[in-house]
This record gives structure tokens, sequence and C-alpha cells, in this order.
């Protein structure tokens, strides 16, 4: 996943793109048929009229003409839905293939650099911003080609017909790419005020509504819905002033193509009637004529479609602007493998390292720390003297600015922190994630060495009890006592522990502790940040950070 | 939920769109201004060239014809100018209008909101319900531009223009008006249906998937220490997958409807010019009529393609709407099995006032067993009761009882010797004060944020209010003092200094009953220190209950309590873990 921070919005889109080349070709291809079908539907239509009106032929006679029209109209239909499809699928392939890069690129990061963002908003860039990207692959990309195609098609019919008419048209041609700037610019532009003042308008609403329980309790719900109000109109009167502006470009591009109808029209009128005098006027006859007539709007449609779509263009430029700013993020190093393995004995190592966090400087270090196996090391220290920092460097979860990690490759580790994961889906879904193949009575043995047992045993569905959305029905301290019952599950040797008893009541925090201890019994290797004195009582070894250094080791006591 | 009809589910949101109405009517008018200048500068121009072509004709046999070129002519660059002027207007008039109903629709649901009570506020907090919220606005938003005024408009286009070609030869207008009536109907309930399954569960997918990301996001550190991130990852896959099925079989059915909208068009114009042609070779029509009849028909094309992808979304439309209506119920009609939150008009005293609990029970709907069961608790004015207990005992659901917020299940609940009940809102409000455990900040300046309790307080008061918990100098410091924006939900504060500006708040006001939860969470040990014997000050001559896990007699607990309460949290555990999936 190497990404050198020189791409371009744009560019990486054409990438995705390149990657569908076989479904976005089918969609551009049935687009291009729709296209042709339409000349050949105007035509016959011309063709009809002209042999009824000119040639005074008897209706009965073009049965076989009408049949065709008819048989037109339907492989057009056909084509359409093919171009729709196709489109859909492409987009659909894309859409899966950059919410994969994304999860890559944030698995690359590790959990630290990953987690420092805010959850809910790379959430939203995995799911609706990648929706976003929707339109422009799936009709504007498609649409692109056809806006050179089908124009060129047409041109080549006129000419056929009229040159005059054609040059007309062509006389339009040159201002295309500069009614395409013009929508284009306002389309872009019209999106970015638009963004900035969607997102200041929602961040008011949404802030406003979050707080709705305190302003409950001010009284104060009242004055807040008239002020929800007041920004929602006032956000209005801002975007007004923008879209009469952004509107202009399309009604120039409107303007140009009712005026190219018109003017076909009246030359075609004029010619027919023989007021015209020059160039291929005089040859003008009711199908040609009429025919001009008819493609003359379908020279314009692919751009006044593209236009449609332009904001489908600007939303994914914009998404994918968000998106390469998370895939420029640094990941970690490949592997710790590159510092030595451990010496012997020793379950996980660091060698002077430093850890420096964007904005706040170096957190932690410079430091040396080893983990004997077996060992209970427990960290203490301020909050901020980097105590959650250590563990996350202990874990491998973040690469250190300087210094190095020494763990073997396939160290097995456990961890747990203050807001441990838990999955929409049964209680015994939400341990298995520590232990895939552990059997039921496994699941009821780490219960309960985590203390959890009585309570499963109450519920009607047991360990199938499912939890509802992040854990909805379980109380912090029981959260808690599921992530201590995955580490149970898990066999591994180094468990890492980030106050496991905050915000914990005093019998919880009790069965708590008991449950760590006989881990420790098992012969795992703990290593707990706290500030519990039970748990501090219960180290081999002390570790005390302050400001990121080592204070003091006092040797275990008991 | 589900089973309600359509019309039931729409007809609030229907309701807020006809305040406006005669906007709407205005907008549709302009559409309706719009499709008429494109439909008639096509026809005019197929007429035109037509009788053109014959008046040449017959000019060339010899013939005198008198043929006025200028009122066509005229007609043409009309129609030309009023297409861009209309689809101008309509299109700017219209957005203002969008514009406007959110603005209407973001009020409404506020107002609905700020009437949910503390439980359902808290089981909204847990989930994404927000993000979904301001989807399902924002889809509501456009009813009116995509769902309403296209098939209207659609419609007239297609009565006109068969109308118009009736004038001419009645059986071209019965077999457009019959061609296209049905198809207009298939555009829009036909691909209602086929869509409305999958468009629907489109959004389910959606949400979940979102969750299954945040899951996925905030669970890196275990996912990555158990090895099972590759595990999570599939499953995201695999809703991923169920989403895309819907949105492929959704863009399926919208495709169709629009090549059904060309073929059916195409269609309506073979009929015209077959039986125009018909009509005149009996000489019913000239020429150049029956040319303009099936181009006319031709232009129809436009109205109708905005239907089928629009309508095919309805599902989500539907969706969306059941949600809001949902939050707008619960909001009216309380939690379901519960009694809703009443007010009267009793002044609570002045001073400190005594609190009586008298046998009360919390039954959450659906929950096994009760949150808060037989409580009894009495608090003499001025006294400071510490209520401990463990997680999930109840402490919370005692502040939201005394707060109004929920209304208790069984027994009842004095403030003064008021029955709750009958107190008047603003006197509880104002007489009644809490610091939860939540610290709510808003996205606005340092000083509005301390205004929310006192708005007519002073500049001076506000800074007397910081200095009381030591963050006036902090304040200075700052470039813009009061000013100073406290950023999206406090994040520009530290939890601590959230947790002292909202100390400051409770300073600000002049409250008869104050419960604090846990007031000295996420301070350090100097700090509390120093605000302890402040707070101790402040709290004289009011009612205190403190609300706090245990007691350990150290520097944290709250300061002066006179006696404790334990609450029991045996039957909790079980209660909390009741199936609420």
């Amino acid at each position: 996943m190497s990404h050198d921070s020189q791409v371009s919005p744009r560019r990486w889109l054409a990438a995705h793109a390149a990657r569908q080349r076989g479904w976005l070709g089918l969609a551009a291809l049935t687009g291009i048929a729709v296209g042709a079908l339409t000349v050949a539907q105007m035509a016959l239509l011309a063709w009809i009229v002209s042999r009824l009106l000119v040639d005074g032929a008897p209706l009965a006679s073009l049965t076989s003409a009408f049949l065709m029209l008819v048989a037109v109209l339907a492989t057009r239909a056909l084509c359409q839905w093919g171009q729709e499809l196709s489109g859909q699928l492409a987009s659909l392939r894309i859409r899966h293939a950059v919410r994969a890069e994304l999860l890559d690129h944030l698995a690359a990061m590790g959990p630290v650099r990953a987690g420092a963002r805010h959850s809910a908003g790379l959430a939203n860039q995995l799911v609706e911003q990648v929706e976003a990207l929707d339109g422009y692959f799936a009709r504007f990309l498609p649409q692109l080609r056809l806006c050179v195609a089908i124009p060129l098609l047409i041109l080549l019919v006129v000419l056929w017909l009229d040159w005059l008419a054609a040059l007309f048209l062509l006389l339009a041609a040159p201002l295309i790419p500069l009614f395409m700037a013009l929508v284009g610019m306002g389309a872009e532009r019209l999106n970015r005020d638009q963004f900035v003042a969607v997102s200041r308008l929602s961040g008011h609403f949404l802030d406003r509504v979050r707080g709705i329980a305190t302003l409950q309790l001010f009284g104060r719900t009242h004055e807040a819905a008239t002020e929800v109000h007041a920004a929602a109109d006032n956000y209005r009167r801002l975007s007004m002033r923008t879209l009469r502006v952004a509107f202009l470009s399309s009604a120039v591009l409107e303007f140009f193509a009712s005026v190219a109808i018109a003017v076909v029209a009246i030359y075609v009128g004029f010619g027919l009637l023989g007021y015209i005098e020059f160039g291929p006027a005089e040859e003008l006859t009711l199908f040609s004529g009429l025919l001009v007539l008819l493609l003359a709007p379908e020279f314009f449609q692919p751009l006044r479609t593209l236009a449609q779509h332009y904001h489908d263009r600007a939303a994914a430029l914009g998404a994918a602007d968000g998106m390469l700013a998370l895939l420029d993020e640094p990941v970690r190093p490949e592997h710790e493998s590159a510092g030595a393995p451990p010496i012997a004995g020793r379950c996980v190592a660091l060698e002077a390292v430093t850890l420096a966090h964007p904005g706040r400087g170096q957190v932690l270090g410079p430091l040396d720390v080893v983990v004997e196996k077996g060992d209970i090391l427990v960290v203490t220290g301020a909050s901020g003297a980097g105590k959650s920092a250590l563990l996350q460097l202990l874990a491998g979860f973040v690469a250190p600015a300087s210094g190095q990690r020494h763990a073997a490759a396939d160290l097995r580790i456990a961890w747990m922190d203050q807001r441990p994961l838990l999955i929409h889906g049964s209680l015994a879904e939400n341990l298995r994630l520590a232990a895939p193949q552990a059997s039921d009575a496994e699941l009821e043995r780490a219960l309960v060495h985590a203390g959890l047992a009585e309570l499963v045993a109450a519920l009607p569905q047991g360990i199938h009890t499912p939890l509802g959305e992040r854990g909805s029905g379980l109380s912090g301290g029981q959260a808690q006592r599921l992530a201590l019952a995955r580490v149970f599950l898990s066999d591994a040797e180094l468990v890492l522990l980030d106050e496991p008893t905050a915000s914990l009541d005093e019998e919880t925090e009790a069965r708590v502790i008991e449950s760590l201890r006989r881990l420790g019994d098992e012969g795992r290797t703990l290593v707990i940040a706290t500030h519990h004195p039970a748990l501090m009582a219960m180290a081999s070894r002390r570790l005390a950070l302050h400001e990121g250094r080592e204070q003091t080791v006092v040797a275990a006591g008991g | 939920m589900s089973k309600r009809s359509l019309r039931t589910t729409f007809a609030p949101w229907l309701r807020l769109l006809a305040q406006r109405r005669g906007r709407l009517a205005i907008g549709v008018l302009l559409l309706i201004v719009t499709v008429f200048s494109a439909v008639g500068l096509l026809t005019l121009s197929g007429w035109f060239i037509a009788a053109s072509a014959l008046a040449g004709m017959a000019m060339a046999l010899g013939m005198a014809v008198a043929f006025d070129v200028y009122v066509p002519g005229g007609g043409i660059r009309f129609f030309a100018v009023s297409r861009t002027v209309a689809r101008y207007a309509e299109r700017l008039y219209n957005h203002d209008t969008v514009l406007r109903l959110l603005a209407d629709l973001r009020h409404r649901l506020f107002v609905a909101m700020a009437r949910l009570d503390d439980r359902s506020l808290a089981r909204q907090r847990a989930s994404d319900w927000l993000n979904r919220l301001t989807a399902d606005i924002d889809t509501l938003d456009g009813l009116y531009l995509r769902l309403l005024a296209p098939p209207v408009v659609a419609l007239a286009a297609i009565v006109l223009l068969a109308a118009f070609l009736a004038l001419w030869v009645p059986m071209v207008g019965l077999a457009v008006a019959a061609l296209l009536v049905p198809t207009w109907a298939w555009l829009t309930a036909g691909q209602a249906w086929l869509g409305m399954a999958s468009s629907r569960r489109q959004v389910a997918h959606l949400q979940r998937l979102r969750s299954q990301a945040i899951e996925h996001l905030t669970g890196l550190a275990e996912l990555e220490a158990y090895r099972s991130r590759d595990w999570h990852r599939q499953g995201f896959f695999e809703r991923e997958e169920k989403l895309s099925r819907d949105q492929q079989r959704t863009a399926g059915v919208a495709g169709f409807g629009v090549a059904l909208v060309n073929l059916m068009v195409g269609l309506g114009m073979v009929a015209a010019l077959w039986l125009a042609a018909a009509a005149w070779q009996q000489g019913m029509i000239s020429g150049a009529v029956m040319v303009m009849m099936p181009i006319a028909v031709l232009a129809l094309g436009e109205v109708l393609a905005l239907l089928p992808t629009a309508f095919t979304q309805l599902g989500a439309s539907r969706g969306a709407a059941e949600r809001l209506n949902e939050v707008e119920e619960v909001g009216q009609a309380g939690q379901t099995g519960q009694a809703k939150v009443s007010a009267g008009h009793a002044q609570l005293p002045t001073g400190a006032f005594s609190v009586r609990l008298r046998g009360v029970g919390l039954h959450y709907p659906g929950a096994l067993v009760p949150a808060l069961q037989d409580l009894d608790l009495v608090l003499a004015p001025g006294e400071r009761l510490a209520l401990t207990g463990a997680s999930g005992a109840g402490k919370s659901s005692v502040a939201a009882l005394l707060t109004r917020r929920l209304p208790p299940s069984q027994g009842e609940i004095l403030l003064g010797d008021i029955p709750i009940g009958e107190v008047d809102e603003a006197s509880l409000r104002e007489r009644v004060a809490i610091l939860g455990q939540r610290i709510d900040l808003f996205q606005d300046s340092l000083a509005s944020n301390l205004r929310l309790a006192a708005p007519e307080a002073t500049d001076a008061q506000l800074w007397q209010a910081l200095a009381w918990v030591e963050l006036a100098d902090w304040a200075e410091a700052l470039p813009h003092g009061l000013a100073t924006p406290v950023g999206e939900g406090g994040r520009a504060l530290s939890g601590g200094q959230a947790r002292r500006l909202a100390l400051a708040r409770l300073w600000l006001r002049d409250p008869g009953l104050v419960i604090l939860d846990e007031p000295f969470a996420g301070l350090d040990a100097a700090t509390v220190a120093r605000l302890s014997p402040r707070l101790d000050a402040w709290l004289t001559g009011r009612s205190v209950l403190y609300l706090v896990h245990q007691l350990d007699g150290g520097a944290f607990d709250p300061p002066g309590i006179t006696r404790e309460q334990r609450l029991q949290a045996r039957l909790a555990e079980r209660n909390q873990f009741s199936d609420r999936a």
C-alpha cells in the first residue's frame, strides 16, 4: 500500500475506474448504441413523414417502416437498461475495492494511529463517503464519454444532410467545452460552499440534539428550537445566494440548446420555402430538414445530462480528497521482526524507545523496558504520564519513533482497556472473538473466571443472549468483565491491561482483581497500568512513569 | 409500525408541506410552464418545417401560397427564451422552497425530541441514531421536489397534450392518453412497488454497515491482539454484499423504468404518427399538423424521465418517514406501557425544600425486573444525603425521576410536599439543579455555554463563576476570553475543564435542590482540595443529593454529607441484561 502524497483525487479515482474498465466500457458502449438508435429512430420518423407528405405514399405501404421503428425503439430500451445496469455494476465493484483499500490501510496504521481519529468520522468515510462515489462511477464517467461520442455522431449525420445546419451545430460545438467549464465551475463552487454550509448547519443541529437533555434540564428547549429554525433559515439565505449564480451556468446551456433548435428550425423552414438562395439550403427536403430539426436537441442532450450529474463528480472528488488524506497517513513499518528476536525467557523488550504523537510532541521515553516471562509488571503514574502509550508500544500497536521493540513474531497477546469492543451478536460470539474455535464449555469456564457466570446463568438464553448494538444491555462493569473473559479464553502469553478496574464499583472491582490474580497464577505474563492499590500489591515488579520517563523501579514487595 | 399504509406514514409530513402550499403550487406552475415551453418549442418547430416544406412544394408547382413566416418564427423564438427563463426561475424557486422545508423539518423534529424522556434519549444516544436522523431529514426534504411535483407535472403534461391533440384528431389524443396514462401509473405506483422492499432494506443495511465499521474501528486493538481482524472484516464485507445485492436490484428496477419511459413515449409517437397519417389521408388535418403530432409526443419524454428513479427509491423515503414518526410518537405518548411525564402549575418554595420518595418503583418496558422497587427516601430541607450503590443500582434513575425526566411506575414523589407531577415546569427547572456524569457543552462561546444556566447573567457574574471553579486565569489567557468557542461538544476543553465549567454553570443558579453525580470525577486531587470547601459553602442552605459509587472517606468524597443511603444493585444486573437487541 504505497501512496505517494502527490496522487490527486482525480487520478486516484481514475485508477479505480481503470480496474473496472470492462463494465464501464460496456456502459459507454451501450450508451453510444442508445445514441445511434436514437438517430435511427429520428431518421425513420422523418423518412415516413417524407414518404407520406412528399411522395404521397399510402399508409399501408409503410407498415414495414413502422415495424422497424418499433423494433428500433425496443432495442434502444434494452440498450438503455444495459447501460444503467453495467454502470451500477462497475460502481459496486469499485466501492468494494475502495473499502478494502481503506480497511487495509487502517489495519496497517495500527490501533493507535487509526484510533486517534474520530471513529464516527472514519466510519462515515468507510460507509457514506464511499457511497458518495456511486454517482461518479455509475453515471458521470460513462456520460463523460457519451458527451463526446454522441454529438460527434449527430454532427456527422447532419453534415451529410446539410452542411450549413451542421455548421450551426459546429459553431455551438466550441462553446461546449466552455459550457462544460462554466457548468463545472458553478457546480464545484456550489458544492464547496454548500459543503461548508451544510456541515456547519448539521453541526449546529447535531450539537443541539446531542445536548438536548441538558437543554431540558435548564428549561431552554424552546429557545433552542427557535435557534435551530433560525440557523436553518440562515443557511437557506446563504445557499440561495450561491444558487442564483450556480444555476445561471446551466441556464446558459439551456439557452444555447433552445436557440440552436430555434435557429435550425427557422433556417430549415426558410430554406424549404426557398427564401434562402445560397449554400445547401436549396437542396433541403422535408426529410433532411425534419431530421436536422429532430437531431438538434439530441446534439445537446448528452451535455445536459452530464450537467445533471456534475454534482456526482464534485461529491466524489470531495470524498476522494478525504480518503486520500487518510491513505497518506503513515503506516507502521512492515513488522517488528526488524528488531532482533528477544533473548530466551523474555517476553517482550523495549530498547531506548521514544514515542511522539502529532501535536503533543514526545509522550514517552527514552525508555528501556524488559518484560520477563511470568512477570506481573504494574505500571503507575499520573494520568498523561504515558502508561497507555507504554502498553501500546509493548503490544506493537504503534511503532516507536526511535528505539527498538523486540518480540517473537508469533507472540500471542491479549488486550483489555477501558472501552472493550462489544460486537452486535450473542455473548458467545463476543467471547469467540478471542478464540474462534472455543467450545461452549470453554466459554462457560472463562465466564466463571471473569465473574460473569451467575449473571449469564440468570439469562433465559444464557451465552446465546444477543447484545444490542455496541453492547447495549451491558453495564460498564459487565462489559469490562466480558473483556476479561476474553482474556481467559485466549491462550495469549502476554496480557496487557490498561486500567482494568477504572470506573468499576467496589464489588465488581474486587471480583476483577480476584480474576486477575488467577490469570497470574495461570503463569501468564501480565502488564497492568493502574492506580489501584490492590493491583499494585499483586506486582512482581513496578514501573513508575513520570512525564513519559521511568521514575523508579521498585522491586516486588508482595 | 411497518404495517402502516403509505398514506398514514407520510401524512404528518404532507401536512407539514401543506403549510407552504402556496409556494408548492407556484413551484408546480413554474414546472408546467417550463415543460410547456419545451414541448411548444419542438412542436411548433416541427409544424413550421412541415408547413414550409409543403408551401415550398406548392410554390415550386407554381401555386400562389400565402404563408406567414413571422408568427411561427416569433413563436419559436418566444418558446426558446421562455424555456430558459422558466427553467431558471423554477429551479431557483423550488430550491428555495426545499430549503425552507428543511428548516421546518428540523424545527419540528427538534421540538418532538425535546419532549423525549430520559430513557428514550439515552437509548438513542447509544446508537448512531443521530446520523440516521439527519439523513432521514435530508431524505424527506426532497419529498416535494422528487415525489410530489414531478408526477403532478407529468400527469398534467400528458393530459393537456392528449387534449390538445384530441382537438385535431380525437383518436390521436385518446391513443396517446391510453398509452401514457397507464405508463405514468406504472412509473409511479409500479416502480414504487417493485423497488419498495429493496430500497427500504438498503437503508437498514447501510445503518448496520456503519455500526459494523464503528465496531471494527473502535475495536482495532482487541481485534489485532486476538488476530480476529480478518474475521470481523469478513462480517463487514458480508453486510456490504447484502447491501450491494439490494442496490443492484434497485438500480435494475430504476433502469427498467428509465428504459420503459423511452419505449412507451416512442410507441406513443408511433401511434400518433400512424393515426395522424390516417386522419391526414382522410383530409381531416393538414400535413403540417400531422407532422406536429408525433413530435409533440416525443417531447414528453423529458417530463416522464424524472419519475422512475425517484419512485423506485420510495421505500427509502418511507423508511425515513417511519423513523421520524416514531420519534414524534414516543415524544407525544411517552414510552409504551409507561405513564407520560406530566406537569402542573404549582410553584416550588424558595430556599431549601424537602424531597420524599414513597414506595417508588421504576420498571422499564421490556425489562425483566424493575430498575427501582419500593424505594423510600426522605431528604429534609438543607440535608445532604449521599445515595451510594454499584453501577446499575439505579442512582441515575433516581436523578431522572427527581428532575422529572422519567415518570415513576409506582409510588409518589414529593418536592417540598408538592407531588412532582403538579410542579410548574419553569419552577422545576429553576429550583432543581443537577450535575450529571455527562457534561453537554455546545458549539458556542464560553459565555453562551455559561448563560445556558442564567440567560440574564452579566459578564462580571460569568467571570465570578469561572473564578469560583478556578478557570478564570485560564479564560483570561485565552485570546478571545469569554467569546472563545468551546468546539464541538466542548472538544477544545479537557475533561476536567468541562467538569469545572459545568460546576460554574451550577453556581450561576440558585436552586433549592442540588443533585450531584460524582461531582469531582475527572479532577485532580489538588483541584478537588481547593474546590471542595467552596462547594461546601455554596451548598449551605440547599438540599443536596449526592450520587456516588462509594464513600471512602478521602478527599474525593463530596463535602458535608449528613447521611448515607445505599441502593441495592441486586436486581439491576439481570434487569440491565434484558434483551433489547
